[in-house]
């Protein structure tokens, strides 16, 4: 039990962490966890290994949309909306921040600025996706040593 | 309203959230009953209905009402409350009550429901019969159903189907789990196209679309478009972009709704709203596809239901040429027995004489305004008879009435069989079955039957009507259609075939068309029939006296009876008098047509003595010599008798000698207050169907054209009880009840104010 309460502790101080410190989560994560229920036990890393997937196509997609010799903005920006809506989906409330900034870059057709915010997005996703996925180990953690994940208000 | 406290059942709360459909309450609306005469009824009802529940739900019921008795200090929720109600306790509740089957048939869930409604006998049944078409027939309409699929739950909007289209898998699966945790019936597509294809080929297996408004393949708007443009569902548009001009474009473009996302589950929660509301959206566009004022509709929130389902089940059985068109699913009303939208209509109910007699005297006992389907239904008391089956007769018969007073046209002829649809007066509209004008100038109405009848419908003793002081300048052309009091006193006697057939009224019925005859043949005469008039009135006055019941007769249209008064006498006039009306609720446009001169002014048209009864009719689209028309546009009679009453009846009460022939396509309004229902504009078209008579039925000897009145009666009667109706009368040329109708028109000639007159017997 020591150590289920350990990891327990771990998990708490890692979720306020992400939520209220850094602010990388918000109430949509949390809104997540709520629907996952005995019918879908998996639903939460379900979404959120869609999400890493999907988002690192898009990454991908901006990335070579802004290398090319004449970079289609519209084309930039429905990418980065995208991005916006799964990102606001899943509760990465930062990287949705980044997003909003980037998409002004588009519309000013600011490739500099789109360069910059590209980094940035990347930098933020890597980010979030770490700190997820060690949210996950803790989780698993934990059940594995038999205790019950804390229920984040 | 004390009937809540004495009658201990649960009377449906005015609806606070305006999400879907907003019926008006009907305990809110405005009505001049009289209070004594209401209590009277009330107790009346409720006595009845307490030995009916008991007869025919059993012992438990009557034990559970002792129940409600006792917990009347609990608050009953209703199930349409519950199920308008977003909490979520209440829709379990309401879910609780409802039993649904497997195959999560929405009609079987409005099955309960109207069960239910039923049972606690409150003012629902409008909204159930939308309820009806809305969900009824949304799910199974259009082809194949989707059965077979996931076994939905059981507790309503459970098993909504959705689909869902986001190019974003994330965003897409968050979805689907929320919509699932709402029990919904979920399908995700990822792309535009396959979602189009999707509803193609599976028509009917989706209530409502969720689409992104940013996708690869297509543009959210244009699958929006598209959705709406071939399967008309309701589409509901998600982004991420949030900005007002989005959601503006998305409103624009016919998005029913338009959330932002993130989106959160108690969004979804809701949305089978929309599926709802667009349903009861589109049963209101159906049903006034006429003429009419949607005031009116408003108005008259409670008879919204009767007369969709009746108009559905008009459209199917007796409208002809002019009924608007509907689409299979309105016309399948997802009515009790008709679960399957696309099923044969019900057996035609035969609306025999003696039929309609109960029928009268049951909406006679009940008042106009208290005279929904399922109240005539259960004082009829006749087995195997739907509510479905009255309430169709029902909208016939006001519109009867309601053409009724603004017949006096032109008649050719009364069909003797009215079982004929009547063709002829292509502008019925809603009225068509009542083609008083058929019937006025066939005479198969006599006036005093339509006189008496509308008398007594509304529940006013025939005082005097003011009809009766037409000068009988009633042409004799008139082939004697008008029947005479005594005639309606034997319950209608010779009435014409294409009479009122419905005229197998009760006594009170018969003492209205006496009535009317009376006055309609003081108009037929030329004479002045007023000591005749008064003289049958009396006869039938004791007949006629009915509880008041105050008959709201608004005029729906400014009748212009000057002029018509001019023409009236020259019979020439346009008869288009009021081809324009505006529900003008309260107004009461004199007619002075009925005047035996022309001068239609108001006075001489009359105070109908009783009561308030205010009919106004705008005769619309009388092709003939206008007078007549405007004439029957508005009598304002106010009765004496109760003084609740003031039937305008411009129309009936001039007993102008004109030229019915505008009479015909007098639409009269009559607004009654059978349900505050005001302003039935009764569609330009001329009052061809006097005769509410029932469909087939040989009424003709009814409103046998005794007297030149006859039509006229075949006017009130329509009228009377079409005033009530409030919904537009549509002109359909043929209606059963029209089907004796041409009569009318043709004779209105010579009718004039006799139709005017029959009209209002008031």
């Amino acid at each position: 039990m020591d150590v289920v309460s350990q990891l327990q502790r771990q998990f708490v101080d890692h979720t306020t962490s992400l939520y209220r410190e850094k602010g990388f989560l918000d109430d949509q994560f949390t809104q997540l966890q709520k629907l996952q229920d005995d019918s879908n036990p998996e639903f939460v890393v379900e979404v959120v290994s869609l999400f890493f997937e999907d988002s690192q196509k898009l990454l991908n997609n901006l990335a070579s949309a802004l290398q090319q010799q004449i970079v289609d903005y519209k084309q930039v920006d429905a990418h980065v909306h995208q991005f916006k809506g799964s990102s606001s989906s899943i509760g990465a409330q930062r990287v949705k921040n980044v997003c909003v900034g980037f998409r002004n870059c588009c519309e000013e057709k600011n490739l500099d600025g789109c360069v910059r915010f590209l980094q940035l997005l990347e930098h933020e996703y890597t980010l979030v996706k770490s700190k997820l996925e060690t949210l996950f180990g803790l989780e698993q953690k934990i059940l594995a040593a038999g205790g019950s994940v804390p229920m984040m208000a | 309203m004390q009937i809540e406290q004495a009658a201990s059942f649960p009377y449906r709360k005015p609806p606070t959230e305006s999400t879907s459909a907003h019926f008006p309450d009907k305990n809110t609306v405005t009505e001049p009953l009289r209070d004594d005469s209401r209590e009277k009824f009330y107790e009346r009802y409720i006595q009845k209905r307490e030995g009916k529940l008991r007869e025919e739900w059993g012992s438990k019921r009557a034990e559970k009402e002792a129940k409600m008795k006792a917990n009347e200090g609990q608050i009953f929720r209703h199930p349409i409350d519950l199920l308008q109600s977003e909490d979520e306790e209440d829709l379990s509740e309401f879910a609780k009550q409802i039993p649904i089957g497997h195959d999560r048939n929405y009609a079987s869930i409005i099955q309960t429901m109207e069960k239910m409604i039923m049972e606690n006998d409150l003012y629902m049944e409008d909204l159930l019969e939308l309820s009806l078409e809305a969900l009824g027939t949304s799910t199974t309409g259009n082809g194949s159903s989707c059965k077979g699929e996931v076994v939905v739950p059981d507790q309503f909007p459970a098993g909504l189907r959705v689909l869902v289209v986001d190019d974003d898998i994330t965003c897409l699966k968050i979805l689907e789990q929320m919509l699932r945790r709402c029990m919904y019936h979920v399908t995700t597509c990822s792309q535009a196209t396959v979602a189009l294809n999707l509803l193609r080929e599976k028509k009917g297996c989706f209530d409502v679309v969720l689409s992104d408004v940013h996708m690869p393949d297509m543009d959210g708007f244009r699958l929006l478009e598209l959705v709406g443009l071939e399967m008309d569902l309701p589409v509901i548009m998600m982004s991420a972009d949030g900005s007002t001009s989005a959601v503006m474009r998305g409103i624009s473009h016919g998005a029913c709704d338009y959330l932002i996302k993130p989106i959160r589950e108690e969004e979804l929660k809701n949305i089978w709203q929309h599926v709802v509301r667009k349903k009861w959206n589109e049963n209101k566009e159906h049903e006034h596809s006429g003429s009419l004022d949607d005031n009116d509709r408003h108005k008259r929130g409670s008879d919204d239901a009767e007369y969709a389902s009746s108009i559905n089940e008009g459209a199917e059985g007796f409208l002809k040429t002019q009924k608007k068109r509907r689409d299979a699913k309105e016309e399948d009303d997802g009515e009790l027995e008709n679960d399957d939208p696309s099923a044969a209509k019900k057996p035609r109910v035969v609306w025999s004489v003696e039929l309609h007699q109960q029928f009268v005297s049951a909406v006679n006992q009940l008042g106009i305004d208290k005279a929904v389907p399922k109240r005539i239904l259960e004082l009829m008391n006749v087995p195997g008879l739907t509510r479905e089956n009255v309430a169709s007769h029902l909208q016939k018969f006001r519109l009867y009435l309601k053409r009724l007073s603004g017949v006096a046209q032109q008649q050719g002829g009364i069909p003797t069989s009215y079982c004929g649809p009547v063709e002829q007066n292509a502008k019925l509209g809603s009225l068509g079955r009542f083609d008083i004008q058929a019937l006025a100038a066939s005479g198969q109405i006599p006036p005093q039957t339509l006189a008496a009848l509308h008398a007594e419908l509304l529940g006013r003793p025939t005082g005097n009507l003011p009809l009766m002081r037409c000068p009988s300048n009633i042409s004799k052309q008139f082939p004697q259609t008008v029947i005479t009091a005594e005639d309606v006193h034997s319950g209608l006697g010779a009435w014409p075939s294409n009479a009122l057939s419905a005229v197998g009224p009760s006594s009170n019925l018969g003492g209205l068309v006496a009535q009317s005859g009376n006055i309609l043949t003081g108009m037929l005469h030329h004479q002045p029939q007023q000591p005749r008039q008064q003289q049958q009135q009396k006869q039938k006055q004791s007949m006629l006296q009915e509880p008041s019941r105050s008959i709201n007769v608004q005029p729906s249209c400014l009748v212009v009876p000057s002029q018509s008064s001019a023409s009236f006498l020259a019979g020439k006039s346009p008869a288009a008098v009021n081809q324009n009306c505006s529900f003008n609720r309260s107004s009461a446009i004199d007619y002075s047509l009925l005047s035996p001169q022309s001068n239609n002014s108001s006075s001489g048209v009359g105070q109908l003595s009783n009561g308030n009864l205010k009919m106004t009719s705008v005769l619309n689209g009388y092709a003939g010599p206008a007078s007549i028309s405007q004439s029957v546009s508005s009598c304002s009679m106010n009765a004496d008798n109760g003084g609740d009453r003031q039937l305008q009846n411009s129309a009936l009460a001039s007993s102008a000698p004109r030229q019915l022939p505008g009479l015909a396509p007098n639409m009269c309004n009559i607004q009654g207050s059978y349900s505050t229902k005001s302003g039935q504009v009764l569609d330009q078209g001329p009052l061809r169907n006097l005769g509410f008579v029932g469909k087939g039925t040989s009424i003709p000897s009814r409103f046998a054209v005794d007297e030149p009145e006859s039509p006229m009666s075949n006017l009130n009667y329509g009228k009377i009880y079409g005033e009530n109706y409030g919904s537009k009368v549509k002109q359909e040329p043929s209606m059963d009840f029209i089907e004796n109708a041409k009569v009318g028109i043709p004779i209105l000639q010579n009718l004039s104010p006799n139709d005017l007159m029959s009209v209002f017997s008031e």
